[in-house]
């Protein structure tokens, strides 16, 4: 469009003329033709006409069509520019007829725009998904693997990688692979690789360790590869080194025998050569004697690699108790795991199936329904404890038991072949007087995990700043039952420090539930909280936890409800528990964070019961009573909390024995003691 | 009667079989390793030779090695005579010229058995 300046000018211009030529025409027409009164002002009129219609025509175009067409370019422009924007302003003049399809045009772009946002941001957040998905995964899996871009740049690496080259440089983002693994071999490999995805490898020997690589394309559209490692020195070495031992005493073995074959064989034939007899007489001892020597040797190595435990692994309590419980549910047969759970060293798969087989068994001897399913962590073993109500079993049952094949195949290993490849046995216990039932126990290799133990820290001091007699009463008909028939959730925190009243925080929550009288292995709630405060190193020296490990954890006043939904209609018992009520205290918010149920405290009852005796923290008192925390568990919210509730298992017969028996007893007795300690 | 010079390190075998080799109508001479095994067949080539592979020092793979590159004991008829039993070193003893192989521990009636019909068959070859 022409600019408005060239318009207006054009306009004057034509109107200017327009005029003159009127003008002129006038006056010619005044000289030449002196018009008459009556006809002048019809002259002038037409005279002046051609001017009057080229200002009105340019100032209607303006009004009609050029103002109109600059708004619409101005519209338009705003509309590319920010096509968000609110604040749009109508056509009008000739341009007002446009206006609903200008509506359409624009109000379409406008919702074409927000829907192809909110699929970008579905698709990011999809894409976010799978990246920490992925993330995850990387992370936990044990194998290490690179991803590489076309180029042999390294793209990502999970930490098991990250931990195999620990110790080289060479590992990084955006590095050639070429410098972390500089074998041709491998760089050859991957230049001819092959698309469709299946997978090349090789053996990568190395100075110190020998790695089995396996290269696989990630598809066209990547055009990556994905690299896979396994560091086989151990592996090949233990082979090798049976191996290499077989390899040596067998020929040793054949040598010998060969020997005494010949000097028996010519022992026999020689009958006048007494000094020659002698001499073979003596090769037959020596060759005897070198032969048992071999034969033992044989013995203890064909022994070592039984016992190389290749085939066991760590394994957590809880997973074996899941599974068998799935397995048994089958035969309706409930398990019931208790105690602490640990980590433990078996072939997962093997000790299932014998474990299944006994119940099996047992169940054929005298029907059970429940069982259940303990694990006692001793000095380098773990004691895996099948009880049951009933009767225990025999000896020579077992005896039989132990020739039992596993599985209905000619080759099956036999429970013994189990019980030998974990370097364990079997055995029967009767119920003891302290209620526990007659049981099956297998001593088992406990884990090799080394967790470094924690320094020895001063327990935290006892509290006395909250009264937890102080809390509502239980109903009546709470208060009456036994308390070994209660339901109570022993709980734990972890807090930022030891002054709740001045600002210290709950960092960790944790708590685990006692029914009839035995602690549930699998029924726990452990939570992390963001005090949303730092925590101090001091604190931090305690529990372990720091800002990071907590800074992706809800606030209390989200974990707060949760917790108290887990408690459900359970009592609550803590160990020095009025700390810990006070911090749940403290952090109470509304109706669905409150916590009215009775509290009883372990250490008050343990102080009722032996007031005579120093020493009623939580590792002095699991000293006394051999309760053990699985390595690295102590001063962790939860571990701490199963201490405590084996803890209350232990002094509740030891409370029964002195009448001591129903939850109010408990709360007279504890309520009695709080008040007899100085405040 | 023919001339056998076994060749093993263990002492124990070599008495054994030394008397029962003469029991079976063979002349026998012994030697501890392959140097001694050498020095003996330089003085007085024997008609058959049982050469155990595990020796001190050269073994008897070296030593067969070494008869089947010299001329005039190329053709000397030799009995391996072995504590290990792959089949991979059966092979390469054959492989290195010897003319049969027995896998320790052995009966001696074998032994003596494969050591009349290799030295038959020498006979006829020769």
């Amino acid at each position: 469009m022409p600019s408005r300046q060239n318009l207006l000018g054009l306009w004057l211009l034509l109107t200017g003329l327009s005029l003159m030529f009127g003008l002129v025409m006038l006056l010619w027409l005044e000289s030449q033709w002196q018009p008459s009164a009556d006809i002048r002002p019809l002259l002038w009129v037409l005279g002046l006409a051609p001017a009057l219609l080229c200002a009105s025509v340019g100032w209607m175009l303006e009004r009609r069509l050029f103002r109109p067409l600059r708004q619409f370019q101005v519209l338009l422009a705003r509309l590319v520019a920010s096509p968000d924007a609110q604040g749009d302003y109508p056509l009008d003049g000739w341009l007002h007829a446009l206006q609903p399809d200008l509506d359409h045009i624009r109000d379409g772009w406008r919702q074409d725009r927000m829907q192809i946002s909110a699929a970008q941001a579905q698709g990011a957040r999809k894409a976010d998904r799978i990246r920490q998905e992925l993330e995850a995964l990387l992370q936990v899996l044990d194998v290490p693997l690179l991803i590489c871009d076309r180029h042999q740049r390294i793209l990502l690496f999970n930490p098991a990688a990250a931990n195999m080259f620990r110790e080289q440089p060479a590992l990084g983002l955006g590095r050639p692979l070429s410098q972390l693994l500089p074998h041709p071999g491998l760089l050859d490999a991957f230049q001819h690789l092959s698309a469709n995805g299946a997978p090349q490898q090789l053996l990568l020997p190395g100075k110190q360790h020998w790695l089995r690589c396996q290269l696989r394309h990630l598809g066209a559209a990547h055009g990556g590869v994905l690299v896979t490692l396994q560091d086989t020195t151990a592996a090949l070495e233990h082979d090798q080194r049976w191996r290499r031992t077989l390899a040596q005493l067998l020929p040793r073995l054949r040598g010998h025998c060969g020997s005494l074959n010949s000097a028996t064989e010519a022992l026999l034939q020689v009958t006048d050569n007494p000094d020659l007899k002698q001499r073979l007489e003596h090769a037959v001892e020596q060759e005897s004697q070198a032969l048992a020597v071999e034969v033992e040797q044989l013995t203890r190595l064909v022994e070592a690699h039984q016992l190389s435990q290749s085939l066991l692994e760590e394994t957590w309590s809880n997973d074996l108790c899941s599974a068998l419980k799935a397995q048994l549910n089958l035969q309706h047969i409930r398990l019931t795991p208790v105690g602490i759970p640990v980590w433990m060293r078996v072939d997962g798969p093997a000790l299932l199936a014998l474990l299944q087989l006994l119940i099996q068994r047992l169940n054929e001897l005298q029907p059970v329904s429940e069982i259940e399913l303990e694990v006692l962590l001793g000095n380098r073993r773990v004691y895996l404890d099948l009880g049951w109500s009933g009767d225990p079993v025999s000896e020579q049952q077992l005896q039989q038991w132990r020739a039992l094949p596993l599985f209905d195949e000619p080759l099956s290993p036999r429970i013994e072949d189990v019980l030998e490849q974990h370097g364990a046995d079997l055995w029967s216990l009767p119920p003891s007087a302290s209620g526990q039932p007659a049981r099956l126990r297998l001593p088992l290799p406990a884990s090799q995990r080394g967790v470094q133990p924690l320094p020895r820290l001063e327990p935290r001091p006892e509290f006395h700043d909250f009264s937890i007699a102080d809390l509502p009463a239980p109903s009546r008909n709470l208060a009456n039952v036994p308390l070994q028939q209660l339901e109570m959730v022993v709980f734990d925190t972890e807090t930022t420090g030891l002054d709740l009243r001045r600002g210290d925080r709950i960092i960790s929550l944790a708590a685990c539930r006692i029914m009839n009288d035995r602690l549930l292995a699998d029924d726990t709630f452990d939570q992390r909280v963001n005090p949303q405060r730092p925590i101090p190193s001091d604190s931090t020296a305690i529990h372990g936890l720091t800002d990071a490990d907590v800074a992706q954890s809800p606030p209390i006043e989200v974990v707060l409800p949760r917790f108290r939904q887990y408690v459900g209609n359970g009592i609550l018992v803590a160990h020095n528990a009025a700390f810990d009520r006070l911090a749940l205290q403290l952090a109470e918010t509304g109706e669905q964070s409150q916590f009215t149920m009775p509290v009883l405290d372990t250490l008050l009852l343990s102080r009722a019961l032996d007031p005579e005796l120093e020493g009623h923290g939580l590792d002095a008192l699991a000293e006394r009573f051999e309760l053990r925390f699985p390595p690295g568990t102590r001063h962790t919210a939860l571990g701490d909390a199963r201490v405590t509730a084996e803890l209350l298992l232990v002094l509740l017969p030891r409370l029964a024995n002195r009448g001591v028996r129903t939850l109010q007893d408990a709360l007279a007795l504890q309520a009695q003691i709080e008040k007899r300690t100085p405040q | 009667m023919p001339h056998v010079l076994v060749v093993d390190d263990e002492p124990n075998i070599l008495l054994s079989l030394e008397f029962l080799m003469q029991q079976a109508g063979f002349n026998v001479t012994t030697a501890a390793d392959a140097e001694q095994a050498l020095v003996q067949i330089d003085e007085h080539c024997p008609d058959l030779l049982l050469l155990d592979i595990s020796l001190p020092g050269m073994s008897g793979f070296d030593l067969l090695e070494r008869l089947r590159s010299t001329e005039s004991t190329r053709q000397l008829p030799v009995m391996m005579l072995t504590a290990h039993g792959r089949e991979v070193e059966k092979e390469k003893g054959l492989a290195l010229g010897a003319n049969d192989y027995v896998t320790k521990p052995f009966s001696t009636r074998e032994l003596v058995t494969r050591v009349q019909a290799l030295l038959a068959n020498q006979q006829q070859g020769g």
